[in-house]
């Protein structure tokens, strides 16, 4: 069968040495990064691109390197929902809802236990799923052309954007500047250079790495300076862990139920983690009903949302892969990592670089297990890393990112457009207009220029063609529904708040 | 004490800058960033240089990216226009550029071209249930309706890509290329999907980028752009014995500063020329792609002139340049 | 309310220069329909559209820190563009040290802390990226170190 020999391949590439090391590393590093509130995947992962490009490791090194830690922050992100009632990053928010009344109940090693399996079997199950799943879809990827491909952007713009902020006018506006920005500099096309008011630094357009540094990582700088840092919550001293097998036992239709509701809303384009963690805790809280005890420490309202997140992330990675259009903040990022590699996703990646797709999901399985050995009997090391106070991991964070921007460009100039980049991330995050659609912009602007100007070629100058073939059609109207749905849904979807104490 | 101390600085500085100034005796610039083709060029001739004894050290090479190959160009007429210890990697990108006066004011004869030693040689192909069989059918189909076949390549509209087919037509006595569609995706995969799935009737490459194509079967080349047929591929017949007579290969080759003497360009030429005869280059080729292209010397110099002449007369048909 | 209007305002003057640049690129050609004008132009258009949504329906104004605070926040911007033009002519050690040392200072008020804070990220850091992942760093202004 294909999906063996496919696998050998990728085993093949993953169980070299350094390949292994790097995923270990990368386990380790993305569960710290994941279990310290302030830091989730997505800036973490964003401030360890510029440092891993400056290594020189090869494309599947960097990419097994940085999903390591992506998945490993999807696995930590628990910890501090769980001990501190502060999610360590948004995916892991409805972890909390159960998690820290169980801690509070004396439970927390239980809880830390039973999150951590089933982080391992929904990102396993999501896995597994990737590498079945995948080929076929890449396949399916010829089947778009210019105007489908148009589509297909405007689609990951509307539901993520749709899903990102209360009001639908502000996350539209978030994605008109990123690809605003997205246009400055040279076009590729006609030769004229666009939108630099002459400024030579510029004429190169705006690099993503600057943009998404300093939008995720330096604005965070700003964020705990006005809050100096003061969390209301109070940690939960962790006792001693062991492992509960009956709850464990108990819950094993709730980890693959969730598994495989939070695969489908990773694949989804846009929707993304926090959507499949919010999913499946509320068909889990339906399905227990009233008396499932739902929001005062019930096992299996810490075992949905963690599978269902994880399996999120892998489920993400499929659009990413396939079509290059990312699932979720962090496939955003992740993309940011191809595109830097000069790679480009879709459909003749997996015929063209074999190598790096199937040694990708062969790291991530691999990944896994390392990640289930350090989230369960080794979790303590990461509970006593919590303990940094943000005095020290903030300035951390920004020197790093000024040094890791600094070694990739040698640029003061970037270095300030970072800076300008915070200050905007800022901004935004105390306006309520979401930062990672115009992340997404800045990525997908270039492509989403060029296919327009394709399609448009092609047609001869026909603005129907665009909404000519069913594909194109049905993409439309999955983006006009994606993105005005949460408006008459708000009601339903509202998130929960953090309870309080 | 002091002094001793100020001496040992001193003798330590002029060690280290004797150090810096004979190892790296050679210079090869790639005008890109690492992984693209004239990043292989540098890497690949710089080592083979080294391997069969033609420079004496490692030849070091530097990545200066910007403008599509510009920055680098202008930057070697500007600063370095006398040093003999300077390679630059090039290829038809490189006169195509300059034919269309992309590097702003540079032109050609402000640096020499010392060779060519391998080439990527130009192909059209279609999808495998397309109905052109050859490209007399094609180019009839095109005569007949010029909006009915859209060409996609891997460079921007008027690049390498997108004139071999419009060379073609007019070999053919098609004089409105302006009415042939093409549109420049990012690289030749891309452009193979393209046309796999229906949205454009053929692409427009190079051969390495098609050869797995062709073996998975989905696609079908037309013609090959050289003289002769390439080796490997004996099935694919030249435009030539099409009756088209159009030759276009993306040479991979070195320009070297426009100050230079002439016993320093022969220098240049004699090594090129090593290292297109050695081994380690065939096998880097056969490795990569690449068929045996090598023109080396003053013929190249002429070549080079004929090529940017022509290229710009077609980018001026079409409306690139005025 | 305000933030809200005076942000889609400043979002509508600058889309609107946005236009105007994009409408002085010359218009496509056969082999690029568009050009290089149409696409920023309904990014523009799409930009005024929504701020005018903001300008017109504004949400709740959003909680700003205090004039005190926002100094601190201001501070912390000169401290960070300072720290970027620092760091090639003075080394990697001293900058570091001083801007962790205030940004850490600024998020918990403490001097000790701060300093200590400063010193151990300056030197942590150097040695992990000098040594550990070989990044060329300079510890100090390179006309010291000969």
């Amino acid at each position: 069968m294909e999906l063996f020999s496919n696998l050998a391949l990728g085993f093949g590439v993953a169980l070299s040495p350094l390949t292994l090391f790097l995923a270990v590393v990368g386990c380790f590093l993305g569960t710290i990064i994941g279990a310290l509130p302030g830091l989730g995947p997505s800036n973490g992962v964003a401030i360890l691109i510029p440092i891993t490009f400056s290594l020189g490791l090869d494309a599947t090194a960097a990419l097994v390197l940085l999903t390591s830690v992506y998945y490993g922050a999807m696995y930590g992100g628990r910890i501090s929902s769980i001990l501190l009632n502060i999610p360590g990053d948004e995916p892991a928010m409805m972890t909390t809802l159960d998690g820290y009344p169980m801690a509070k109940n004396g439970r927390a090693g239980d809880a830390l236990v039973i999150s951590g399996v089933a982080s391992f079997v929904g990102a396993l199950l999501a896995t597994l799923a990737l590498a079945l799943v995948a080929p076929y879809l890449a396949r399916i990827a010829y089947k778009f052309g210019p105007a489908e491909y148009f589509a297909l952007y405007a689609l990951a713009f509307a539901t993520l954007g749709g899903m990102a902020s209360n009001n639908q006018a502000k996350a539209a506006l978030a994605s008109f500047i990123g690809l605003g920005i997205a246009l400055i500099g040279l076009d590729n096309n006609s030769g004229f250079t666009r939108f630099t008011g002459g400024n030579l630094h510029l004429s190169d357009g705006v690099d993503f790495l600057v943009a998404i540094v300093g939008l995720f990582a330096v604005s965070e700088v700003f964020v705990f300076i006005e809050t100096h840092g003061k969390s209301s919550a109070v940690g939960v001293k962790l006792g001693k862990v062991t492992v509960p097998w009956k709850d464990l036992w108990e819950t094993r239709w709730t980890m693959l139920r969730s598994s495989a509701v939070g695969f489908i809303a990773g694949v989804l384009p846009g929707a993304g983690a926090s959507l499949g963690s919010f999913m499946t805790y509320m068909m889990e809280k339906g399905i227990a009903g009233e008396n499932g005890g739902f929001g005062s420490g019930a096992i299996k309202g810490v075992a949905a949302p963690e599978a269902g997140n994880n399996a999120a992330a892998g489920g993400a990675l499929v659009p990413m892969l396939t079509l290059g259009v990312p699932g979720s903040g962090t496939t955003a990022v992740l993309l940011a990592v191809l595109m830097t590699l000069n790679i480009t996703p879709g459909p003749t990646l997996f015929s063209d670089r074999p190598d790096v797709v199937w040694g990708l999901i062969a790291s991530l399985l691999i990944a896994n297990f390392v990640l289930l050995a350090m989230n369960v009997p080794m979790v303590k090391v990461f509970v006593k890393i919590l303990m940094v106070p943000p005095a020290v991991l903030l300035p951390a964070v920004t020197m790093i990112s000024f040094v890791g921007i600094y070694s990739l460009s040698g640029s003061y100039f970037d270095l300030v457009l970072m800076i300008a980049f915070g200050v905007m991330g800022y901004a935004f995050r105390k306006m309520d207009i979401p930062t990672v659609p115009v992340i997404l912009g800045i990525l997908l602007g270039y492509q989403m220029e060029n296919n327009l100007r394709h399609a448009m070629t092609l047609s001869g100058g026909e603005w129907t063609y665009l909404f000519s073939s069913p594909i194109a059609a049905v993409l439309w109207i999955a983006a006009f529904l994606g993105f005005f749905a949460p408006v008459f849904l708000r009601r339903y979807l509202k998130k929960p708040q953090l309870i309080e104490d | 004490m002091k002094l001793t101390f100020l001496k040992a600085l001193g003798t330590s500085a002029a060690i280290s800058l004797m150090a810096a100034s004979s190892v790296w005796a050679t210079e090869c610039i790639a005008p890109a960033n690492p992984g693209g083709g004239w990043d292989f060029t540098c890497r690949q001739i710089g080592k083979i240089l080294f391997d069969i004894g033609q420079v004496d050290a490692p030849v070091q090479v530097t990545n200066m990216a910007g403008a599509g190959g510009g920055l680098a160009f202008s930057t070697v007429v500007a600063e370095r226009n006398e040093d003999a210890d300077l390679i630059v990697a090039a290829s038809s990108a490189t006169t195509t550029r300059l034919a269309q006066k992309a590097f702003g004011d540079a032109t050609a004869d402000q640096v020499r071209f010392v060779g060519a030693i391998g080439g990527d040689p130009g192909v059209i192909v279609v999808a495998k249930d397309s109905p052109f069989q050859s490209l007399t059918d094609m180019v009839e189909a095109i005569k007949a309706d010029p909006a009915s076949v859209a060409f996609a390549g891997g460079s921007a509209a008027g690049g390498f890509d997108h004139m071999k087919p419009l060379q073609v037509l007019k070999a053919a006595g098609f004089n409105d290329i302006t009415a042939v569609k093409y549109i420049g995706v990012d690289g030749g995969a891309d452009a193979i999907t393209q046309t796999v799935g229906g949205f454009t009737q053929a692409m427009t490459g190079d051969m390495s980028e098609i050869v797995g194509f062709i073996k998975s079967g989905e696609v079908r080349a037309l013609a090959v752009l050289t003289e002769e047929r390439v080796p490997g591929f004996e099935d694919i017949p030249t435009a030539k014995e099409q009756g088209y007579d159009v030759v276009a290969v993306n040479w991979r080759g070195l320009y070297v500063p426009g100050g230079i003497s002439d016993a320093d360009f022969q220098k240049w030429a004699d090594r090129l020329q090593a290292v297109a005869d050695s081994d380690e280059w065939k096998e880097a080729m056969a490795a990569n792609g690449l068929a045996p292209f090598t023109k080396v010397g003053g013929d190249f110099q002429t070549w080079i002139d004929g090529v940017i002449a022509e290229t710009a007369d077609l980018s001026r048909e079409i409306g690139v340049i005025q | 309310m305000k933030t809200d209007r005076i942000f889609g305002v400043v979002v509508i003057l600058v889309a609107l220069t946005f236009i105007v640049s994009a409408y002085n690129l010359p218009a496509g050609n056969v082999f690029d329909k568009l050009g290089p004008k149409a696409f920023p132009i309904i990014v523009g258009v799409g930009m005024i559209l929504s701020a005018a949504m903001l300008v017109f329906k504004p949400d709740t104004e959003p909680d700003w820190p205090a004039i005190p605070t926002l100094l601190a926040l201001a501070l912390a911007t000169v401290v960070l563009v300072g720290y970027a033009y620092a760091l090639k002519p003075l080394g990697f050690l001293v900058p570091t040290a001083i801007a962790a040392a205030v940004l850490s200072y600024q998020i918990s008020p403490k001097p000790m802390p701060a300093v200590l804070t400063g010193l151990g990220l300056s030197v942590g850091l150097f040695v992990i990226f000098k040594f550990a992942l070989g990044l060329s760093l300079f510890a100090l202004p390179r006309g010291l170190m000969g």
